[in-house]
C-alpha cells in the first residue's frame, strides 16, 4: 500500500520544496524551471507521464489564501524502478500561463489541451491548443471551481443551490 | 496548404510514397457503428491509404469530473461506475483505494478478496463485450452470440451480489457493499468450471480463422518504444512485448497472493493484442479459482462508523449508531486534506484515480487518469500508412471506451 | 364468373380489415431500430439483441446502421451538448413514419448527471414517444417499451403523426 520510497530525483536542484502525501512522493518547481525539471527527470528514468492535470485551489473558508489559484500535477513514473513522483507547480490566476510539456512526454499533449478546456490554463508552444472536450463555441472553462455545475433546480432537494451556483458561493 | 474548420491541415504537396490525386479527408462518425460509441476521426486519405488521422472526442463527455465536486465522498462511488462502463467494478476500486489511502484505513483481507473477484469477472465481462464486438465489425457475426452468452453468465453473478446488473457501485470506500450469497458462490464455481472450455471455443472459432488472421496480422504495428512514448497501456502495451500489468508489477488489493502471469505478446499487431486478451481471460479464471478457494473469513467493512453506516441490529440497540447512521446520510464524512493517485489494472490499461481533499466532507478534485484516453493518442501513430478498412481493426483492438475518454 | 360464385368458391380463405390496420400491424412487426449508441445502455441494447434476450422475437433484430434504412432511434445513454445536434442531425435523417424510445434515466431527464455537460432529457431535441426509466434498464425493460410502442403504432395506422 504505502509507496513512499524516497531516493533520487529530489536532488534536483530547482527543487523549491518536497514531501510525501499519503504515501506518494512530490516535489514542487517554479514555473520557469519546469521544463528543466521533466527534462532532467526523464533522463533519470522517469519515462512515463501517467497524466498531466490541474487544480483549482480557490479560496474557501477552509483554505482561505493558497499561494496561487492553480496548481499543474504531472504524475511521472519509473518503469523500472516503479517508483512514482508528482511534480507539482503553482500558476497565477491573472498570467494562466505554463510551458507546454508535449515536446518531453507524448500524452501530455492532449492532457494539456484537457487542461486548456477545464481550466483555462495556456500551453506555450503546444502545437494544437484548441478545446478537445467541449464544443468549439463553448463559453468558459468549466472545471474552474467558480464555473456552476449547471443542469436543472431539482426541487425540494437539499443541494439545489449549491448546484445550480458555484460550489464556493453556496 | 489548407485549413478546415476542424483544425485539420491538409497538404495537397505529393507525401512519400504518394499514390497520385488529392488527398481526400472523409469525416467518420461520431454515430458510425463501428466506433465503439461516439468517437470521431477525420481522415485524411490517399486513395485508400490512411495519411493522417485526428480523433474528435467530446461528444460523451459527462461532466463527472465536475459532478464529483458537488457530490460527498460516499456518492461519488456512484458516478465512477458509469465512467467507464465496461469495467464498472475497477473504476470503484481505483476510486476508493484513493479515498482509503487519504483517510488511511485498509479494507480487511476478505473484502480485497472480495473485491479481487468482482474485478476478475468484470475483467471477463469487458473482454467477452471487446471480443463479440470487434469481431463482429469483423465480419465474424457469430462470435458476438458467443461472448455475450457468458456476459450474461457474469451479469447474473453480478446482479446476484449486488442487485444490479451492470453499475453495482459494490466496491466502496471501506470494503464493498454485501457479502457474497451461497447462491453466488455456486455460480462461481460453475463458471469457472466452464469458462476455460468457452475460452477454447472462441479460439477455435478465431485464432486459425484465416479470415480474421488477413485482418488483423501485421495491422496497426506498435513497437514497445513507442508504446511507452505514447503512454500507452494494458493490452496495447503487453501486446508489443512489454510484461507491464500493475496486479504484478505494483501490486494492490491482495494481487501480490495470486499465482498467475503477464498476458504478453511480442508482435504489436491486432492479432498479438487480441492474443493478449484471450490470454488474460485464462488467467483472470486462474486467479478466481486460487481466489474461490483461499478466500478468508471475517468482516468486509472496516470498522470505522465515520465511513460507513453501522450494522441494521446496532441501530434498533445503540444510540451513538443512529447519530452516526444519521451524520453519515445527512452529511457525509471529511477526508483529511492531502492528495493521492491510485492506479489499477483495469481491461484497458492503468485506470488511476487521483483525488485531492481540502478537509471537507467534498472532494476538491477528482481527476480520472483513463487509459483509453492515453491509448487513444496513439491511434494515428498505429493508422498511419495503413488501408481504410484496417481502421476498424485497429479502434477494435485498441478496445477504446468513449464514456472511459471523454468523462 | 358471378361475383357470388367468387365469394363461394374463396369462402373461408379470406379476411376483410382496413387498410390501417393492416399497415399498422406491418409496421409494429418490423420495427428497425438505428444501431446508435450512446454509453452505458448501448451495452444493455446489445445485450437485448444478444443470445438471452433475442429482440428478433419481436421483429427488430434488424439494427441499421444507417439512419435512412430504420424506423426507430433508441437513444440509449446519456446526450451531451456536444451530441445533441448530431443527434437531431440523425432523427432528420430517418425517412417517416419514425418513433424514439427514449432509453434510460439520462436520456429521459439528464438521470444522475445534472450538470453543464449533458442534456437534460432528450425530448428537448426530438420528440419522444416512449421513455424507460433505468439506469440502465434491464433488456426485459426495453423490450416491454417497444412492445408498448408496437401497441401505438398498430393504433395509429396510416393517420399521420399528430
Amino acid at each position: 500500500m504505502t509507496k513512499a520510497k524516497s531516493r533520487a530525483a529530489t536532488s534536483h536542484k530547482h527543487v523549491e520544496e518536497e514531501g510525501v502525501s499519503a504515501g506518494d512522493r512530490w516535489i514542487r518547481v517554479s514555473r520557469e524551471h519546469l521544463v528543466a525539471t521533466l527534462r532532467a527527470l526523464q533522463a533519470e528514468g522517469y519515462k512515463s507521464l501517467l497524466f498531466m492535470s490541474a487544480v483549482d485551489h480557490l479560496a474557501t473558508p477552509v483554505r482561505p489564501s493558497p499561494p496561487e489559484r492553480f496548481e499543474l500535477i504531472y504524475q511521472l513514473r519509473n518503469l523500472d524502478t516503479r517508483e512514482e513522483l508528482r511534480v507539482r507547480v503553482w500558476v497565477p490566476e491573472d498570467d494562466p500561463v505554463a510551458p507546454t510539456a508535449s515536446e518531453i512526454y507524448a500524452p501530455a499533449g492532449w492532457d494539456e489541451r484537457e487542461t486548456w478546456d477545464m481550466f483555462g490554463i495556456r500551453f506555450d508552444g503546444h502545437k494544437d491548443l484548441v478545446r478537445i472536450l467541449m464544443p468549439e463555441d463553448w463559453e468558459g472553462h468549466p472545471l474552474r471551481r467558480d464555473f456552476p455545475v449547471g443542469g436543472e433546480t431539482v426541487d425540494f432537494s437539499e443541494d439545489h443551490e449549491v448546484w445550480q451556483t458555484a460550489p464556493e458561493e453556496a | 496548404m489548407s485549413s478546415s474548420p476542424t483544425g485539420v491541415t491538409i497538404s495537397r504537396e505529393p507525401a512519400e510514397g504518394h499514390v497520385g490525386g488529392e488527398l481526400l479527408t472523409v469525416n467518420f462518425g461520431p454515430q458510425h457503428p463501428s466506433t465503439h460509441g461516439v468517437l470521431r476521426l477525420v481522415v485524411i486519405l490517399d486513395g485508400e491509404v490512411i495519411r493522417g488521422v485526428r480523433p474528435v472526442i467530446g461528444y460523451l463527455h459527462t461532466g463527472i469530473e465536475k459532478q464529483m465536486e458537488a457530490l460527498r465522498w460516499q456518492q461519488g462511488v456512484v458516478v465512477t461506475d458509469r465512467h467507464d462502463y465496461l469495467s464498472p467494478l475497477h473504476n470503484n476500486l481505483a476510486y476508493a483505494m484513493a479515498v482509503e489511502r487519504l483517510v488511511g484505513v485498509e479494507p480487511p483481507p476478505r473484502a480485497q478478496a472480495l473485491r479481487v473477484i468482482m474485478c476478475e469477472l468484470t475483467r471477463i465481462s469487458s473482454h467477452c463485450l471487446w471480443l463479440g464486438t470487434s469481431s463482429l465489425e469483423l465480419g465474424a457475426m457469430s462470435m458476438f452470440m458467443y461472448c455475450l452468452r457468458e456476459r450474461e453468465t457474469v451479469l447474473a453473478m453480478n446482479e446476484e451480489i449486488s442487485g444490479y446488473r451492470m453499475h453495482t457501485s459494490y466496491i466502496r470506500p471501506g470494503g464493498v457493499m454485501a457479502d457474497a450469497t451461497e447462491r453466488f458462490w455456486d455460480m462461481l464455481a460453475d463458471f469457472v468450471e466452464k469458462m476455460p472450455g468457452h475460452v477454447d471455443e472462441y479460439e477455435d472459432l478465431l485464432t486459425n480463422n484465416p479470415i480474421w488472421k488477413r485482418r488483423t496480422v501485421g495491422i496497426g504495428y506498435l513497437s514497445a518504444e513507442d508504446a511507452v512514448r505514447l503512454g500507452a497501456s494494458g493490452p496495447m502495451v503487453r501486446g508489443s512485448g512489454l510484461p507491464w500489468d500493475l496486479r504484478k508489477t505494483m501490486p494492490y488489493s491482495g494481487y501480490e497472493k495470486y499465482d498467475f502471469e503477464i498476458a504478453v505478446e511480442e508482435a504489436g499487431d491486432c492479432y498479438a493484442r487480441y492474443l493478449c486478451r484471450i490470454k488474460e481471460f485464462r488467467e483472470s479464471v486462474r486467479i478466481l479459482k486460487q481466489a474461490m478457494a483461499s478466500i478468508p473469513d471475517g468482516p468486509i467493512n472496516v470498522d470505522e462508523r465515520k465511513m460507513l453506516p453501522p450494522p441494521r441490529e446496532e441501530l434498533e440497540t445503540s444510540m451513538e449508531a443512529v447519530i452516526h447512521h444519521f451524520k453519515l446520510f445527512t452529511e457525509g464524512y471529511s477526508v483529511p486534506s492531502g492528495d493521492v493517485y491510485a492506479a489499477v489494472e483495469s481491461p484497458r490499461g492503468e485506470h488511476g484515480c487521483y483525488v485531492v481533499s481540502d478537509g471537507t466532507h467534498k472532494p476538491r478534485r477528482v481527476k480520472f487518469r483513463s487509459a483509453s484516453f492515453v491509448n487513444l493518442q496513439a491511434l494515428e501513430h498505429m493508422a498511419m500508412g495503413s488501408m481504410i478498412a484496417d481502421m476498424i481493426a485497429i479502434i477494435g483492438t485498441a478496445d477504446t471506451v468513449l464514456g472511459d475518454v471523454d468523462r | 364468373m358471378g361475383i357470388d360464385a367468387l365469394a363461394e368458391t374463396l369462402g373461408d380463405n379470406v379476411l376483410t380489415t382496413t387498410i390501417g390496420k393492416i399497415v399498422g400491424w406491418g409496421r409494429a412487426n418490423s420495427v428497425w431500430p438505428a444501431q446508435f449508441g450512446l454509453a452505458c445502455c448501448a451495452i444493455e441494447m446489445m445485450h437485448t439483441a444478444g443470445p438471452g434476450f433475442d429482440i428478433g422475437r419481436f421483429g427488430s433484430e434488424a439494427m441499421r446502421a444507417s439512419p435512412r434504412q430504420s424506423d426507430l432511434m433508441i437513444v440509449a445513454g446519456r446526450v451531451s451538448q456536444k451530441m445533441a445536434p448530431v443527434l437531431r442531425q440523425i432523427y432528420d435523417q430517418m425517412p417517416e413514419p419514425k418513433w424514439v424510445i427514449s432509453m434510460g434515466a439520462c436520456a429521459s431527464t439528464g438521470g444522475i448527471f445534472n450538470n453543464y455537460a449533458i442534456l437534460q432529457g432528450v425530448d428537448k431535441v426530438v420528440p419522444v414517444d416512449v421513455y424507460v426509466p433505468g439506469c440502465p434498464p434491464r433488456p426485459e425493460d426495453l423490450l416491454n417499451a417497444l412492445m408498448i410502442l408496437q401497441e401505438r403504432i398498430k393504433a395509429q395506422g396510416i393517420k399521420p403523426r399528430v
